[in-house]
This record gives C-alpha cells, structure tokens and sequence, in this order.
C-alpha cells in the first residue's frame, strides 16, 4: 500500500518534470505568458509530489512498516524515534528521495519568489531545474527506488540504520545542510543558464541570481563545518579535516560559489566579469554533481565508504550530458554576455577581487587534480598512487594566506583608477594593526611561521574589515549602529563573513600547530598530567540501551588543582555492528579542547589538547550570519 | 560559436569523462601488490638518527615494513598494535617503520611521545614507497626469512591475523 503510494508520487514528480522541460523552454523561446503560468504549476505540482513522497516515506519509517525495502534497509524497532526520522538520509535511495524533496522545495520557490518582473528569465530557468528534477524523480522512480516492495517474508525488524550516523546529534544536521547546499546549487546554475539563452545578464536578474548563489552557498559553509564538527567529536581522531574526497567533493563547489559572488560584485559595480560569473556558476553546479558522483560511485577511496552504490554509472552520464551540454551552450551563446568596457586596474578594489578568484581558481583545481589523481594514475599508468594529506597542505596553505592577505588589501582599496598617493594611503594605515597583531601573536605563544604570518595578515585584515563595516556609521554623522545597520545590512553582511572567515583562518593555523597529544593505560584511581590538567580514570561501566550497549569510563579532570569537569569518553557497542564505534569526550572552552579517547577497556585511551578549536565553529556560525544579512537587504547602490 | 571556448570545453570535459569512466574498472579497495612472492625491492635507508638499515642485512629473519605517517589518522590507531607486536615477537621478527610524506621533525616528536616500535627510516623523495607501489597509509609488506615478499597489507593491521602471519613465519610453515 504504502509502496504502490510513494512510487504513484514519484511517478507523477516524473511526469511533472518530463512535461516541464518542453513547456518551459518553449515558453521561454516565445516569451509564452500562458507557458510560463504552466511552467510555475507544475514546478508547484512538482514540489508537492516530492513532499508527498518523502512524508509518505517518514511515515513508513515511523510506523516501521518493514514491507518498504527502505525501511526494512535502514528501520529498527530499537531505533530511538529522532534517529528514526533523519534515517530518512541515512542511506542512499532515502537521501535521493531527500534530493528530490528539497530539489522540489527549490524549484516552487523559484517559481514563486521571481514570478514578478523576470518573465524573461524565468520560464528558462524553470526548463533547466526541471530537467535537472527529471534525472533525480528517474533514479528514485527506478534504480534507487526507497519505496520497492520487500520480497515475502517481510522481516519484523530490520538492522537500525548506519551506526555511525547513530552516534552523534550532528549527524542529523549536517547532511542535510550538505544537501541544500548541493541542490541549492541547481538553482544558481538554472538561472545562469536561463541568461545565456536569453543573451543577457542585466542588473534585475543579477540581484536575484545573487542571493539565489548565497543561499546555497552559506548552507554549503554550515554542511562542510557540521561534518567536521562531526568528525571531530565523534571520529575520535581529534582532527576535523583530512582532505577525504568526500570533503573535498564538498569544498570544491564552494570554493567556486564564493569566487562567483566575488566576481558578481565587479560585475555589479563595474559592468564586467559578465561571462566569468556566469562560467564559474556553471562550473559551481557541475562541481555538486562531480562531487556526488565521485562519494555515490566509489571511484574513489574514501572513509565515507558507506554512501557506495550502483547509481555510479547513472550520475556520470548525467554528468557527461550536463558538461556537454554547458560546454555547447556557452560556444554557441558566451558572446552575446559582452561585458562593458571599463577603465581596468590591478591595483584597485576590483584588481583584488580578480586576484581572489584566480586563488579559489586554482584552490579548486588543486583539490580537484588531489582528488582524482588516484583515478588519473591508475588510468593512464595502471598504478594505484594517492596524494597525501601533506600534498593538499602545501598547495593549500599558500593560497589560504593568499586569500587572506587579499580580504585585507581588497576592502583597503579604491575602485577604480586611483592616484598612486591615494593607494599607498590606503594600503599603509592599517599596518599598525598587522604589526601589533604579530606582537600579540608572539606574546601568546606562537612561534612557528605559518602563525605568526597568519595573526599578521589576520591583524590587517580586521582592521580594513572594522574600518570598512564602520563606514557606514561614520558617514551617518554619528548615527547609532542600528542605524547603519537598517540602512546597508549586506555591506555589514559582508565584513560579518570575512570576520567569520579571519576567525576561523586563525582558528586553524593555531590549533593545526598548538596541540600537544598522548596515550596512556589507567586503572581506576590512577591520574596522569597533561599540560595543566590532571585527569584521574574514576570508573567504568557498561549502560545497556535498547540499540546499543555504551561502555563508558569516567575521567575527573582538574585544572591548577581545581576539579573542573568529568569527562565520559565511551565506545559504544551497536547490536547490528561487529566492531565498537568510539565516542570521545570533549571538554571544550574558548582557548582549547581536552580531547579524551577511550580505545578499550582495559583502561587505555588517548588524550589530547589542541587549542581554539571551538573558535572554527564560531568563525563559520558567523559567516553563516553575514550571508543571513546579506539577504535581508533590497541591493543597497553603496554595498561592499 | 565561440570555437576557443569549444576547444578549452572539450580538452577539459573529454579526458575528465574518460578518466571516471575508466576509474570503474577497478575497485580503489582492492589493492594487489606484483610484489607478492617475489624477492621484496632492496633498500637501504637511514632513520632519524642517522642509524642506517640495510633491508638485505635483516635476512635470515621475517621482517615487517610498514608505510607510516605523522598526518595519516589510521597509522596512529596502528601504532600501538605494531607496538604489542614489535615486544611480543621481539627477536624473531626484524619490525621496521618507513616514513612516508612527511616531516622529520614531525616524526621525532611523535615518537618522542609515543614510543617507538621500530627503526623510523626517513624515505625523503618517496623513491622506496614508489619502489613498493605503496598507495597511501598505512600499508604493511610481510617479507619471509629470504626477503620474500608474502603478505601486503593495506589499512590498519588487524591484530589476530598478523599474529597468525608471523608465527607461521616464525616456525618458517607460513612462506609463500
């Protein structure tokens, strides 16, 4: 019942997006009113049908009803109720049912945010997403298909879903936020690619097209900081990135969704960059399946080895169609983006915001070529090679300090052409700040190079990033802060995200090079030191919880003599998995972390302290903000 | 037609297609090593201290290599396994650790923390690791008696197997 139910829905999403592709890129050819008002019903249909489908699926789910093979894949009766709900993405067939859900969820909103003044653009943009909806309602309608049938007999209880992602409260969040960011992406590149077949890009699609790029783009930033979060509290590593190809399958995007919306604003102001906006929003998109591809197919080799499936081939030809079909269109239409001519220099605002998109550039293919050389190297040598963690550091490193040498000397400069003696005033006045924030940084303990120059570059661009976000304020002859914050919210959006950026830039060079780690063997009633703290092993024991048996130690742990927290690092044994998952215990404060491991229970465990992680999560919380600032605002002429 | 764009399209999106198309044929997992039964590549390589070890010199006694890095998370849950096993086949298995991209200094503080289990032998362009086809790490190569290569394992040794492996050795029943 329930299967015959949620196939019908997806069926009828199929038939919505097969119908929509014609009608919307017809309307779009003819500027058909009537076509377009089609268009937008059935990206509502669309979108109802998905929603209808996915709750029909969590009802599954919830009642446990084990004749849905997803369910009697990733259902247990044992399963608390909230793990039961988010097992929804917890799995492959469940997490496309999801795409397609929030896939649908962005397509209606599209349809009804820009009804009114883009009828130009819309019915194309409307055309693309569908197609775009067609290939994922294929996948769930046929070879991931959440809701076949289970063959007789239906079991009466099924394995619970992936322990891992049992573990920790985050798991629940973070692919989610992934999620709408990768299908966020879709609309972004549906809109770009909607100008390209209208042969503009003026000023009223840009606006939308922007904030249409920062939605996604800020949900991306949340994802990727979640998963290392995650991985962090949960992994038991103590590390929060490890350039997995599954990470990097989620920075590469990024990393070119934030060069779009740098090269929207020259665009914006000055006119130009019009066909490289609109390029790196397709390569944006094209990323997100890239990047799927590579974590869906098992390509390539990764911790994240649950998400395998047989769809590989599926996405790499829709991926091979979707590059197809964007190098065709941008051959035959990129001319007619003629960008207006403007009096160009490297040494101004705009300058700095081209030199920041040939960083992020190149940090793609960077991460890219890291990514895929396994695959290259077997391909063309027949050799299994992988590049380590120290290859993507040294390419990496470079370019982060680059950025951030930008985000200080770009918001310093003028636009445009500028006397010489302007620019050197500009570029003098905050060395001060970069010159005490070296002090600071020595005083506080750091030593190695890469911290000093990043509390240096930091230093400088907190002051430009205070002094521009203030303007503003100065300007408005004393007025209150909440004043020039109602009057230019996505300039002050703005600096938000570079000060959430410089925090967490900071963030990482000091706890990448100030942790200090060991092991050691306790019995109950021994202590050992590490830096100020001094951790006593109290007791063990074993909880028995219906899906789980948790093993737990508990650790006191006293700072300068001072009992300050008790520490429960555990491993948790799940009834359907053979090998224990490890939980370790986290005492977190604004200047470092204790990080408890425990590796058996004979009394042995890790131990580390890494400092200012939490100051990660904080910098990204921040920017996420900043971008939620950004959107508030009708485009103010003055921003950025 | 923009022909520039064409061209710039095609040269990046046709060897991209292909290289994934192709990177199905083979699974990443399952990494075999043309080493396996054949005499293990010669080196000779010095450690951080500049103690220098010469893989011919081990003969006579199985020997353990192990690709091993500071950065790489699965070697730090290996070393202590590699530690049980270096004390409880002390003597009867030569245990040795290569360095693979990374840091000496790295290298001397985490051992300095940590203990060590084995020579750490500095391998600076990696030329020993490319010799061995070494993927990533950690990876293990188990050599018999005669330096015959016998075993490759790739990941986090799991203790009861290796145990298995190397009393084999020991008796001299396990070679290839």
């Amino acid at each position: 019942m329930i299967s015959t139910l949620g196939q019908g829905l997806v069926l009828l999403a199929l038939l919505c997006c097969a119908v929509g592709i014609p009608v919307g890129f017809a309307a779009g050819a003819r500027r058909s009113t009537v076509g377009l008002a089609w268009s937008r019903r059935l990206a509502l249909a669309f979108a109802v049908a998905m929603t209808l489908a996915t709750l029909t699926m969590e009802y599954a789910l919830i009642t446990h009803d084990f004749s849905v093979s997803y369910v009697a894949h990733v259902g247990s009766r044992a399963t608390p109720l909230v793990i039961t709900i988010v097992s929804l993405w917890s799995s492959l067939e469940g997490s496309i049912l999801f795409w397609g859900f929030v896939l649908g969820l962005f397509t209606a909103a599209v349809a009804y945010l820009q009804r009114r003044g883009h009828e130009d653009y819309l019915a194309y943009t409307l055309g693309t997403l569908f197609a775009i909806g067609l290939f994922f309602s294929f996948l769930i309608a046929g070879p991931a298909n959440p809701f076949a049938p289970t063959p007789p007999p239906i079991p009466l209880d099924g394995p619970g879903p992936n322990p891992l992602l049992q573990n920790h409260l985050l798991m629940i969040i973070h692919p989610p936020m992934l999620y709408l960011g990768y299908v966020g992406m879709s609309v972004p590149f549906a809109m770009a690619v909607a100008a390209l077949l209208r042969g503009q890009l003026g000023p009223t699609w840009l606006k939308p097209l922007r904030n249409w790029l920062l939605v996604p783009t800020s949900f991306l930033s949340l994802g990727i900081m979640l998963g290392g979060w995650w991985s962090y509290e949960v992994l038991g590593w103590g590390g929060y990135w490890a350039w997995d190809p599954v990470e990097n399958a989620s920075f590469l995007p990024w990393l070119t969704a934030i060069a779009a919306l740098h090269s929207a604003i020259v665009l914006q102001r000055r006119g130009t960059l019009k066909a490289w906006t609109t390029i790196l929003i397709l390569i944006t998109f094209l990323l997100t399946i890239l990047g799927t591809f590579l974590t869906r197919s098992g390509v390539v080799n990764s911790v994240h080895s649950f998400t395998q499936s047989p769809i590989g081939p599926l996405f790499l030809v829709f991926l091979g169609i979707c590059l197809v079909a964007v190098v065709v269109l941008l051959a035959l239409r990129i001319d007619t983006l003629a960008s207006e001519p403007a009096g160009e220099s490297l040494v101004a605002r705009e300058g700095a915001f081209l030199l920041n998109n040939l960083l992020l550039v190149g940090l793609m293919f960077t991460v890219l070529v890291g990514t895929l050389f396994p695959i290259i190297a077997e391909a063309v040598r027949g050799v299994k090679v992988s590049v380590g963690e120290p290859y993507f550091n040294r390419m990496a490193v470079p370019i982060f300090l680059g950025l951030l040498l930008l985000m200080g000397l770009g918001p310093a400069l003028p636009w445009g052409r500028a006397r010489s003696e302007v620019i050197r005033r500009a570029l003098l006045r905050p060395l001060p700040a970069a010159l005490a924030a070296l002090s600071l940084t020595w005083v506080l303990g750091g030593r190695s190079w890469s911290v000093l120059l990043t509390g240096t570059l930091a230093g400088y661009a907190l002051w430009v990033t205070f002094d521009r976000a203030s303007e503003p304020t100065r300007r408005g002859r004393g007025g209150a802060t909440t004043g020039s914050l109602l009057r230019s919210p996505r300039l002050i959006g703005a600096y938000l995200v570079h000060l959430g950026v410089i925090v967490t830039f900071l963030a990482v060079a000091i706890s990448a090079n100030h942790q200090t780690s060991g092991e050691a063997t306790l019995r109950p009633g021994q202590t050992m030191e590490i830096g100020a703290y001094v951790l006593t092993f109290d007791e063990a024991e074993a909880v028995r919880e219906p899906h789980r048996i948790v093993r737990r130690a508990t650790v006191s742990v006293a700072h300068d003599g001072e009992s300050v927290a008790r520490l429960e690092p555990s491993l948790n044994q799940y009834l359907t998995q053979r090998e224990p998952l490890g939980t370790p215990a986290v005492r977190s404060t604004l200047g470092h972390d204790l990080y408890l491991t425990l590796m058996n229970l004979g009394g042995d465990g890790s131990i580390g302290l890494r400092a200012i992680v939490t100051w990660i999560w904080i910098g990204v919380f921040v920017m996420v903000a900043g971008t939620g600032l950004c959107l508030v605002s009708p485009t103010s002429p003055r921003a950025t | 037609m923009n022909r520039t764009v064409l061209i710039v399209g095609a040269v990046l999106v046709v060897p991209l297609l292909l290289f994934l198309a192709i990177g199905f044929r083979f699974d990443p997992r399952r990494i075999d090593s043309p080493l396996i039964g054949r005499p293990a590549p010669a080196f000779t390589l010095a450690d951080l201290d500049g103690n220098v070890v010469n893989l011919e010199a081990l003969r006579g006694r199985p020997v353990l290599i192990n690709f091993w890095a500071t950065w790489c998370q699965p070697c730090v849950v290996e070393h202590p396994i590699l530690q049980a096993a270096a004390r409880r086949w002390e003597g009867r298995v030569h245990f040795v650790g290569v360095v693979y991209q990374d840091d000496p200094s790295l290298i001397h503080r985490f051992v300095e923390s940590r203990g060590a289990w084995g020579p750490s032998l500095l391998d600076p362009a990696g030329r020993v690791a490319i010799a061995y086809g070494v993927y990533g790490a950690p990876e293990t190569f188990i050599l018999d008696r005669d330096g015959v290569v016998v075993e490759k394992v790739v990941s986090v040794l799991d203790p009861r197997s290796l145990a298995a492996r190397l009393d084999a050795l020991v008796d001299g029943s396990g070679g290839s």
